[in-house]
This record gives C-alpha cells, sequence and structure tokens, in this order.
C-alpha cells in the first residue's frame, strides 16, 4: 500500500491507481461490523434494495408484506456506533400501499424525489417521496417480477417491465402511456435490466432459458440472444440451442462500464458474456447454488481493480473476482435465505437483505486502534469513552502541593 | 510479457495462501500447459482397465480437473488448447449436461481400431477417425455435416453407429461417442452414488477424505475409490474443506 502512495505523490502513478487500490483493499476486508445496524422494521422477508446514485445517502428497501422503507445511510453522529434509521415507511396502513409482497424497487436516477416499486399485486407505482403517495400507477395482467429505470436516459424515459406475460412492456414515465411491447419470450420475465453504457441498449432474462439484447429504437425483433455455447451446435442437445442457461434465467447484471453483463440461472451457473457481441467469455465460476423462483438481484463492485460480483447464495452472500472466477469468500450473517444485495460504491459496502427480515450492512474492517492510543485515552477520560477534545478538559487537579 | 508494473490484484492476494494439506498438483497455480497434461495422465492411471479387459480408452471427467487446479476457467482454457491440437477428445457422456468425458486421441484410436478387428465395420470406422475424429473437435456431428462435408454415405453412417462411435441424439444427428461405454457410465453412476451415500451417512454427512480413502468399499464401487472422490469434489456435488486434520468432505444438500 505504502508502494501505491509514494507512487502517487511523484507522479510516477496514475490518481485513480491509488483509488482503485485502496478500492480494492477494502473490498477484500468487507466484514459484519458491530457498530454498524440497519433499523429492523420488516416483518417480513426483505425482497429488493435499492441505494440512490447521486448522494448514496438514502437506501430503499421493499418487503415480502408490501412495505416500502428509506433509510439514511449517513452517519453524521460522530461516534462509530450508528444503526442507518429508517427515516420514512409507506405501511400497511397507508392507503396506497402494495397489496401483495413488493418485487422491485428503484429510485429515479437523478434525485430523491421520486422511486417506483412494482408488485406480485401486478402494479407498478410511480410514488413522490414528499407525500408518500403514487403519482401513477400502472396496471398489469400478470405479476410484476421486474422492472428497470434506465439510469442514463436522456432522451427518453422508458421502464421496462418483465411480468408473467412473455411481452416486454415499456411504460413511458412522462406521458403514462405504455404501447411500446417488445416481442420475442416464450416464457415469464424474470428480469429486466437498461445497460449503462448506452441508452437504449435493454437486457432481459425469461424463465425460457433465453437473454435478449433489444435496442428499443428498433422496430424488427432483438438484437441478438445469448447462446450459452457461443454458436457451436455440438455441445448441447438440440433443444438447449440458443439459450443462456440449462434453466430459468433469474438475474442480471451489467458491469459499472456496460461492457460486460452477468447472468445466472437455475442451473447453478453464473456467466460472463460480452455486451457487445454476446460471446460468452467462459469464465467458470463454479457452482453458484441459485433455487430463486423469482428475480435475484446481485450486484458488481465499482472502481476496483479486479472488479468482485457478490451473489447471494442460500443464506451467505459469494464473493467471486469477476474475470478469473474464483470464490474470494463467503460473506456469512443471514439466518434465512439471501434475496438481494447492493453495493455502494462511495464506501465500498455491501447492503444485503434476506427472507430474516434483517439488512446487513458489511463494513470495510478499519485498522484497529493501536494500544497506545488506548491507554492515552484511559488516563485522561474520566468515564468511558468520552470524545472531547483534551484543550477542553480539566486539567485542575486537587493536590496541594 | 514483462511487466514494468504489477497489476492491483497482485499487490493485494485475493485469496489467503493456506498451508493447507499437500495434494498431487494442489498447489500448482498454472505453472505451464505440460500441468494440466500430467494431471490429466495421473488421472487416466485411477482408472481401472482391467475392468473392461482392456477394451475401453482410459477415461476422465472433465471436473475431476477442478478438484485438483482451483482456477477453473484455466483448465477450461487448458483443455480447449489441448482440444485443438488434436491430442485430446472430448465427449458429452449423457448421464448429465455438464458431465464431459475425456480420452488421449491415440488411446482412442488404437483402442477403437483394435475393437473392430475381424468387423464389417472396419473400412467405415477408419475411414471416420481419420476425417472427421481427426479434423474436426466437434462432439456432436448433423446429418448433413456427414453427408456434405465429409461424404459419408446412408449405409457408412449406418455402419458407424452399429460400431458404437456414433450414438443418436436426435432425428438426423449423433454424437461422438466412445464403443462400449454403456458399462463405464452404469458402473460409474453407481459408484457415484454408493460414495455420496457412505459420505452422507457418516456423523455430521461429513468425513475426512483421507478416512474415506481406506473404508472397505462395498461391491457397487467398482472403481479406484480416488477417482470417485476426484469425481464428487469436482463436480461440487461435496464441499472439500481444509482442516488441521487434513481435508474433509462435507454432503452437500442441493
Amino acid at each position: 500500500m505504502l508502494g501505491f502512495l509514494t507512487a502517487r505523490q511523484a507522479g510516477l502513478d496514475d490518481p485513480l491507481r491509488l483509488r482503485r487500490a485502496e478500492s480494492t483493499r477494502r473490498v477484500l476486508g468487507l466484514k459484519l461490523n458491530p457498530d454498524r445496524d440497519v433499523d429492523r422494521v420488516h416483518g417480513n422477508g426483505v425482497n429488493t434494495i435499492d441505494i440512490d446514485a447521486i448522494e448514496g445517502k438514502h437506501m430503499l428497501s421493499g418487503g415480502a408484506d408490501g412495505v416500502i422503507v428509506i433509510y439514511d445511510l449517513e452517519n453524521f453522529s460522530g461516534k462509530p456506533q450508528y444503526t442507518c434509521k429508517a427515516v420514512c415507511t409507506v405501511g400497511r396502513s397507508s392507503r396506497y400501499v402494495h397489496k401483495f409482497s413488493v418485487e422491485t424497487v428503484q429510485w429515479y436516477p437523478y434525485d430523491t424525489g421520486m422511486f417506483i416499486s412494482s408488485s406480485f399485486d401486478k402494479t407498478m407505482k410511480v410514488w413522490d417521496t414528499e407525500t408518500l403517495k403514487p403519482a401513477e400507477v400502472f396496471e398489469f395482467e400478470g405479476n410484476v417480477y421486474s422492472h428497470h429505470l434506465s439510469p442514463i436516459a436522456r432522451k427518453h424515459s422508458l421502464i421496462a417491465v418483465g411480468t408473467q406475460n412473455p411481452k416486454i412492456q415499456l411504460c413511458d414515465l412522462k406521458s403514462g402511456s405504455r404501447i411500446h411491447v417488445l416481442h420475442g419470450h416464450r416464457g415469464e420475465i424474470l428480469s429486466v435490466r437498461w445497460s449503462p453504457r448506452y441508452e437504449h441498449i435493454l437486457a432481459t432474462a425469461s424463465a425460457d432459458s433465453k437473454v435478449k439484447v433489444w435496442d428499443v429504437r428498433r422496430a424488427s425483433g432483438c438484437l441478438f440472444t445469448l447462446d450459452q455455447h457461443n454458436g457451436d451446435k455440438s455441445k448441447a442437445s438440440s433443444e438447449a440451442v440458443n439459450t443462456a442457461h440449462n434453466g430459468r434465467v433469474n438475474g442480471l447484471c451489467f458491469t459499472g462500464d456496460g461492457l460486460y453483463l452477468l447472468t445466472t440461472g437455475t442451473d447453478d451457473r453464473m456467466r460472463l458474456w460480452n455486451s457487445a457481441t454476446g460471446e460468452n467469455t467462459l469464465v467458470n465460476y463454479g457452482k453458484v447454488c441459485n433455487e430463486s423462483r423469482k428475480r435475484l438481484q446481485f450486484t458488481v463492485s465499482h472502481g476496483c481493480s479486479p472488479e468482485f460480483v457478490f451473489v447471494p447464495c442460500g443464506s451467505s452472500v459469494a464473493v467471486y473476482a469477476l474475470h478469473s472466477g474464483e470464490l474470494v469468500t463467503m460473506l456469512r450473517g443471514h439466518y434465512n435465505n439471501v434475496d438481494c444485495c447492493e453495493f455502494h460504491p462511495d464506501y465500498q459496502e455491501l447492503y444485503s437483505g434476506g427472507k430474516d427480515c434483517n439488512i446487513l450492512a458489511w463494513v470495510p474492517v478499519l485498522r484497529a486502534s493501536d494500544v497506545e492510543e488506548e491507554t492515552s485515552r484511559e488516563n485522561k477520560g474520566a468515564a468511558g469513552q468520552s470524545s472531547v477534545n483534551p484543550a477542553f478538559q480539566d486539567a485542575w487537579s486537587s493536590d496541594e502541593d | 510479457m514483462n511487466r514494468k508494473r504489477a497489476l492491483i490484484s497482485d499487490a493485494f492476494k485475493v485469496k489467503k495462501r493456506r498451508n493447507g494439506p499437500e495434494q498431487f498438483g494442489a498447489d500448482a497455480d498454472g505453472d505451464g500447459p505440460t500441468d494440466i497434461r500430467s494431471t490429466l495422465e495421473y488421472l487416466m492411471t485411477l482408472f481401472p482397465r482391467k475392468l473392461f479387459n482392456d477394451a475401453l480408452p482410459q477415461i476422465v471427467l472433465k471436473h475431476q480437473l477442478y478438484s485438483i487446479h482451483h482456477d477453473k476457467t484455466l483448465v477450461d482454457k487448458e483443455v480447449n488448447k489441448l482440444r485443438e491440437r488434436g491430442e485430446l477428445l472430448m465427449f458429452q457422456l449423457g448421464f448429465d449436461a455438464e458431465a464431459f468425458g475425456l480420452v488421449f486421441a491415440l488411446d482412442y484410436k488404437t483402442k477403437v481400431l483394435a475393437g473392430e478387428e475381424g468387423k464389417v465395420t472396419r473400412a467405415a470406422v477408419e475411414k471416420f477417425l481419420e476425417k472427421a475424429v481427426s479434423s474436426c473437435t466437434d462432439l456432436s456431428f448433423s446429418k448433413d455435416k456427414m453427408l456434405t462435408e465429409f461424404l459419408f454415405t446412408d449405409s457408412e453412417i449406418t455402419q458407424l453407429v452399429k460400431s458404437g462411435v456414433l450414438t443418436v441424439r436426435d432425428a438426423g444427428s449423433w454424437w461422438l461417442s466412445i464403443p462400449n461405454s454403456g458399462k463405464f457410465t452404469k458402473y460409474f453412476i453407481q459408484g457415484r452414488k454408493a460414495v455420496l451415500g457412505m459420505v452422507k451417512k457418516s456423523k455430521y454427512s461429513e468425513i475426512l477424505k483421507a478416512d474415506i480413502e481406506e473404508r472397505r468399499t462395498t461391491s457397487q464401487v467398482k472403481f479406484h475409490m480416488k477417482y470417485h472422490i476426484h469425481d464428487i469434489v469436482g463436480a461440487e456435488l461435496v464441499e472439500s474443506i481444509p482442516t488441521t486434520s487434513g481435508t474433509l468432505l462435507r454432503f452437500v444438500d442441493s
């Protein structure tokens, strides 16, 4: 680490390199911290979480009971012990609450004044954060598994919605219209994701084992379908031609730069694809346990080298190195299945939520304070942990000398 | 390639190096292309030739390599390199979509031709081995490919299927296969089930690797115990945990 610092100081290295090195070091040290807690508000499992992209200050979570909670993640108290408080909730008592479980929540990408949630009660609601009332409600014919609003779009404000219906609906946020439909899949759409690199590219994953990549400006079908054998038709049985997985595909995630796409499927495999050509990079992650019947929310780190993938695997979160496929570590801490996880890019923290109604915060292990510092603090302070400036401390002694 | 600057990932060892139990090749971290080859040769020695009266070439499963070398992507790349050079052949064994069998090309050719001695189908098989197997690395062949590219006739294809070199995949396409490998598949699945049962029945469904190798095998297990252990570890049917008393195998409930 000192090598990186001196190289940066001397100008031998780009400043970005030091930043990446420190981010990587922090991600490798992720652990459950007894000091950091998230308020436990959900009475039922946590299905989805989202951290707002602009400030990274607020986190949304959607639960299996239809409750949506907003937490404040920033720690301004000055003490290391901090509980992320719930700022406001859309609870069961609210008139507009979802009737069944909330499957996906997402902040409006440009500010936290609005967020969108979709649920198994076949609706998608666009909420005003100030009043916690839905500004718009979209109704569908089947359970809504997943929706996504493009994080970089300037020319359109389309929300892609994946439901039980094999047709992907694109709803326009500005006008409220939903005439744009994408045809091509044959099974329910379990996950949809916009590319973080090009605002018109959309990837969709379906229960028919296929993943399709679309350009929404094109009237004809999809751009390409991901094929796990890269066109080598001889490798699999003939029904498995042109499939991304040998089972339902239930998780999609683009890497931060949008160049690669990760997919997970119920065949217990995770695959890394080149998002421009649709080629399977054949990175072998081994067995990534996956039994989810719905969407699996997993995430990729941002700003590290090498990048890491955090995948919920049973009751723990597995951390893999993105391009080499090796398992770095398993983060254990949940009491039941983990359903979702989200990475906070500024602080290199991971938040994961699961069926045990907890959201756990995995924080990089800070340097443990030296023994010297502790004893000096004991000598000065009268009662335990006082963070009073020594200049304000009473130096008066009662000893008559 | 000579790097002037180290990679960031090298500065922080992504995986802690454990001074775990030394296994054959366990600490080999991609020492070179020959390493996979020597691992393959070691695994081939575990294959029981006598059981099949020397009629079958030595078969190793691709996931057995994963239990020895920990970087799966590297293993895949090396195996593909060997296949492209024509030294190794890969077969779809049929009982699992992900279980691929690996055989050295020379072994395969000698055994198949030896098996064809004095049979009617010999000429077709020879032609097939020369043309199709040597030139292309596919696992399966479709009808038009056989007719147009390799110029086989329908009757020749029937002879190939009869001899066991091709197995039916679906209407109009065939898998490349090893003749008389049905017995192998049967004993293999039997043995795998028995070994997994042994692990499952142990207290807490876990057993030290050294212990299970010592155990007396039932008549169901016809292969060498180590062959089965590499198989179940590589296929991730059991978890391999390093402990102070050696490697522990714990049954994975899926």
